[in-house]
């Protein structure tokens, strides 16, 4: 006991006698203080991630077939969409998996994309100008109709009339397609008053007309990729209750239709200029950024300054009547032309961006479409199916929805949900009604096999334009006509509002499942049972915990952590050559005060004690001091909180601020960590004094 | 004297010799020597540079080994004691004064005594206590103990170094040189403190020295040349031998 005592007050008093000491616990408070606070960050990182993952589409477990050639990834593998073999029935798995007590729900799931276009300005304006055409042709003209006839009519002549003026101004505008003399002819003719004074003799051949050699001039249409996860929507929104319905409403129960994430809706189906003022606004609150030093955003105010042509060519004469009128008021200016009078409204500076942001969406949007789509549209999809057919379909746009706290990560908003029974379409699993309305058609017309290659010119070919938001399935049915026949159209709106029973979603192809623990504490032991009972039921299954499902983004933070750990350790083999280096330089200068107290009669082992006690000390004051140190910086962190500076972080931090903890077992790694590193490099210095001859005692030099 | 003398002897050497080995050169630092200490004795060791006294009194103290003979100490050959034994034995029988002091520059006067008591783990911390007051008390320290060796003057140094090596009240107490850092005034007043303690409590006493002035106050002196004992004298024989020997110079 006294010896002990002994042993620490020598310890003690040599820590702050010895400038030695004095790097040591430099060099092992620093160590501690980086520990603690990467330890902890990256900790609470993980946390916050795995909530953001599990919340959103993964769940604490996935199950997908033993068959498949990839491995499940559900933001996306690093070669596209992973290889996965299909759960031919699920309802055949269900039952299995929720027969373990730990299985709170299971949610049938497939994850796939597609390219979708949102058509161009000029081809909606046509389809538009068709209904209405389409409608007096059952109706009989009103003359409500005849003027709303006349309004869209004379939006399509104002663009066809813009499209010249552009083409005159910049060829790179219009597509190459332009430049062909034919296109060039066509423009010419559909600018003239005769086009359109007999427009009305036969307004079916003249919009045909206007669809197939005007709008494919107009670059405008883009293609969109869209992620999307098909699944059992209601049981989806009361599994996954980070999730909330933004705009519109939910799919109703048992209804085909999809919900488009918010982010998707915002990002990609905004009006361009909308999202640029957005994007501006965003960076100048949010970040502090500033439009005369920032060049992102002097690009963002120049594509809106020189890129007014989305506006353009949406309002019709009478709205830019008012648009005009509008804008002339907010800038006060005698200028007629709308297109510089955009342009000068858009060109914002640091000092109006304010003013003019509010006036875009006081006085312009309410003229405009701000967005391509709306709740209640329907959406066409056309997918590859497995096996290279392509297959299109029609989809309610329901609603808009996001998952709280990650509003603005990218990895998280670019899932849109969709209902289990048109994912299985677009997958190419075919329901037994969808069978019945094939061979019917089938019978109608002849089918032609699509390979890929030919898929591709089939979808995106010079046939098929633009218009891929069409009622029709280019690859599957020769001819598209077919599909506009009474009974194809007839089934169509009766797949729209048919209800499906919870049996008929459950009983057919998903791709995997996301498993919701009761208790996800237990999940590494929960997933091998699952093993063990698919195995037992006969089902091959392979399952996987979310941090597997989520694939490279699942292995970020342990990337990242490998990153700190390899640092740390780095650090701690420097410390250790350094504290080993002091404690021999440190041993050497006590060698006559080591070589007295073994002539006095300390054995070795007290030498051996005294040295290692000195470090253990020595890496538990200055270890203590950086843990407390780190301790306080992860709570004003902690109470702060990190903000996400951009969107990608925003789904590690699993919402714009992430909020550190610092968990005991962070100091526990820490000070283990420490005391190890400080214990393993005096081994050999305290091996060293324990050697030292009690003769060098008698030494006199001094 | 006669007493002590019956005794058996606390330190026996029979025909001892050291060497060093400097590289390939052999180096005979003692070559033979026969001495026997007894109880209670104030010896001496006397001799010019080089003649062997601190490579004895190293064989003496168990720090060191003989090349060849039997060197004995309280009755054990400490060529048949392991280090951790030799360890043993000087914790408990021997006790040490240096020339350069020694202590422990981080403890205190008090810490510095209590050192050796502490390896011993004997006492407990009330008796510690006593005994190191005691023997600060008897080194004139007692209003020290806090201090530290730093704030210390050279003579209070090696009192309290005496106190240190006299705490565990070991049979031997061996000093080389212990004056040799001294004045000759602080240095005769260390010998009076060892003598005095030698007379009280019956503490065994071999320290070497070139002064003659402190060779004085011992019993016997032994006289080493070359490796090798010319003689065991008294004070006064030694006295003379010496003046004799600055005669012959
Ligand atoms: N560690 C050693 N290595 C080699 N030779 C040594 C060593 N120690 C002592 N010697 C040699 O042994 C002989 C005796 O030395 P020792 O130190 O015992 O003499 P001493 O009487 O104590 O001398 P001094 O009065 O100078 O202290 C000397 O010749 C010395 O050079
Ligand atoms: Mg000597």
């Amino acid at each position: 006991m006294g010896q002990l005592r002994l042993l620490m007050q020598v310890a003690f008093r040599n820590l702050f006698t010895s400038k030695i000491n004095i790097l040591i616990g430099g060099i092992i408070f620093f160590g501690t203080l980086l520990v603690v606070v990467g330890g902890a960050l990256l900790d609470s990182m993980d946390s916050a991630m795995s909530r953001s993952i599990i919340g959103s589409v993964a769940g604490h477990l996935q199950v997908y077939s033993d068959d498949s050639k990839d491995e499940l990834s559900l933001y996306g593998g690093m070669s596209g969409e992973p290889d996965l073999a299909v759960l031919d029935d699920f309802s055949r798995i269900k039952p299995v998996l929720e027969k373990h007590p730990n299985v709170k729900t299971v949610v049938p799931m497939g994850t796939s994309g597609a390219l979708i276009t949102s058509g161009n300005t000029v081809d909606l304006t046509l389809a538009r100008l068709r209904d209405l055409y389409k409608k007096r042709a059952e109706e009989g003209e009103s003359p409500a109709l005849r003027a709303n006839l006349d309004s869209v009519k004379s939006h399509v002549r104002q663009m066809v009339s813009l499209m010249e003026e552009q083409r005159n101004k910049s060829r790179e505008l219009l597509s190459s397609a332009a430049v062909d003399p034919l296109e060039v002819e066509a423009l010419a003719r559909a600018r003239t008053d005769a086009f359109w004074d007999t427009f009305e003799q036969d307004p079916f051949a003249s919009l045909e007309f206007l669809e197939n050699r005007i709008a494919p001039q107009l670059p405008d249409g883009d293609l969109l990729d869209m992620r999307y996860v098909g699944t059992d929507l209601d049981s989806f929104q009361r599994t996954f209750d980070r999730m909330e319905i933004v705009d519109g409403q939910p799919v109703p129960q048992g209804k085909r239709g999809m919900l488009l994430s918010k982010f998707y809706y915002e990002n990609f189906l905004k009006l361009k200029t909308a999202l640029r003022l957005d994007n501006i606004k965003q960076e100048r609150d949010l970040n502090q950024k500033r439009i005369d030093t920032d060049p992102q955003l002097q690009r963002w105010v120049k594509e809106n300054q020189t890129q007014p042509r989305e506006i353009l060519f949406q309002l019709d004469p009478i709205k830019t009547g008012q648009a005009v009128e509008r804008l002339q008021k907010v800038l006060g200016s005698k200028e007629a032309s709308l297109e510089k009078l955009l342009s000068e409204f858009l060109t914002t500076t640091d000092d109006n961006f304010d003013t003019r942001y509010q006036q875009f969406y006081a006085e312009l949007a309410p003229l405009l479409e701000l967005y391509r789509m709306r709740m209640g549209d329907n959406l066409t999809i056309t997918a590859f199916t497995r096996t290279g057919y392509v297959q299109s379909i029609n989809v309610k746009i329901y609603g808009t929805y996001q998952f709280k706290g990650l509003e603005k990560s990218a990895m998280a908003g670019v899932i849109n949900l969709m209902d289990l029974m048109s994912f299985r379409e677009l997958y190419g699993y075919l329901s037994p009604d969808r069978k019945a309305e094939i061979a019917e058609l089938q019978k109608n017309s002849g089918l032609k096999a699509v390979d890929r290659a030919n898929a591709e010119e089939a979808l995106f070919g010079e046939e098929s334009g633009n218009t891929l938001v069409a009622e029709a399935t280019p690859g599957l049915i020769e001819d598209s006509k077919a599909f506009e026949g009474a009974l194809g159209s007839l089934r169509r709106d009766d797949l729209a509002s048919r209800v499906y029973s919870q049996q008929e979603i459950e009983q057919g192809v998903a791709l995997s499942a996301a498993i919701i623990l009761k208790d996800p504490e237990q999940l590494q032991q929960t997933m091998e049972e699952l093993k063990q009972a698919s195995t037992a039921a006969g089902l091959k299954l392979r399952v996987v915990s979310w941090q597997q499902a989520a694939g490279l983004i699942g292995q970020f933070v342990l990337m990242a952590k490998l990153v700190l750990y390899f640092a740390v350790f780095i650090i701690f083999i420097v410390a250790l050559v350094i504290i080993n280096n002091a404690m021999m330089m440190a041993t050497l200068q006590r060698v006559r005060e080591v070589g007295t107290m073994r002539a006095i009669g300390a054995q070795r082992s007290f030498i051996l004690s005294m040295v290692l006690v000195e470090t253990v000390l020595l890496g538990f004051v200055f270890g203590v001091g950086g843990a407390l140190l780190g301790s306080g910086i992860m709570s004003a962190l902690g109470s702060a909180g990190i903000p996400a500076g951009n969107e990608a972080l925003y789904f590690f931090f699993s919402g714009p601020r992430l909020y550190p903890t610092l968990s005991a077992g962070n100091l526990i790694a820490a000070f283990v960590i420490v005391l190890l590193v400080s214990a393993i490099s005096t081994l050999y210095p305290a091996f060293l004094a324990t050697r030292v001859s009690p003769l060098q005692a008698m030494q006199t030099d001094e | 004297m006669n007493a002590a003398v019956a005794q058996s002897p606390i330190v026996s050497i029979t025909n001892v010799t050291k060497d060093y080995t400097l590289g390939k050169v052999v180096v005979p630092a003692l070559r033979g020597v026969d001495l026997q200490v007894h109880p209670g004795e104030f010896i001496s060791i006397a001799g010019p540079s080089g003649s062997g006294k601190t490579t004895l009194l190293n064989l003496i103290g168990c720090v060191d080994t003989a090349t060849s003979g039997v060197v004995s100490v309280a009755g054990q050959d400490t060529k048949q004691l392991t280090e951790r034994q030799l360890t043993h034995l000087r914790l408990h029988t021997i006790g040490f004064i240096f020339q350069s002091f020694n202590l422990v520059s981080v403890l205190s006067v008090f810490q510095n005594v209590e050192f050796p008591l502490l390896l011993q783990r004997k006492l407990d911390k009330n008796q510690r206590k006593e005994r190191v007051n005691q023997l600060l008390e008897q080194v004139g320290l007692a209003h020290h103990a806090k201090h530290r060796p730093n704030e210390l003057s050279g003579g209070q140094r090696q009192r309290v170094a005496v106190a240190r090596a006299l705490v565990t009240r070991p049979q031997l107490v061996l000093a080389d040189e212990p004056t040799a850092n001294l004045d000759s005034v602080t240095g005769q007043h260390i010998i009076d403190l060892m003598k005095e303690l030698n007379q009280k409590e019956g503490t065994t006493f071999i320290f070497s020295t070139h002064d003659a002035k402190v060779m004085n106050h011992a019993n016997a002196v032994v006289r080493l040349a070359d490796g090798k004992i010319l003689d065991r004298l008294t004070p006064s024989e030694a006295k003379r031998a010496l003046a004799v020997g600055a005669e012959g110079h």
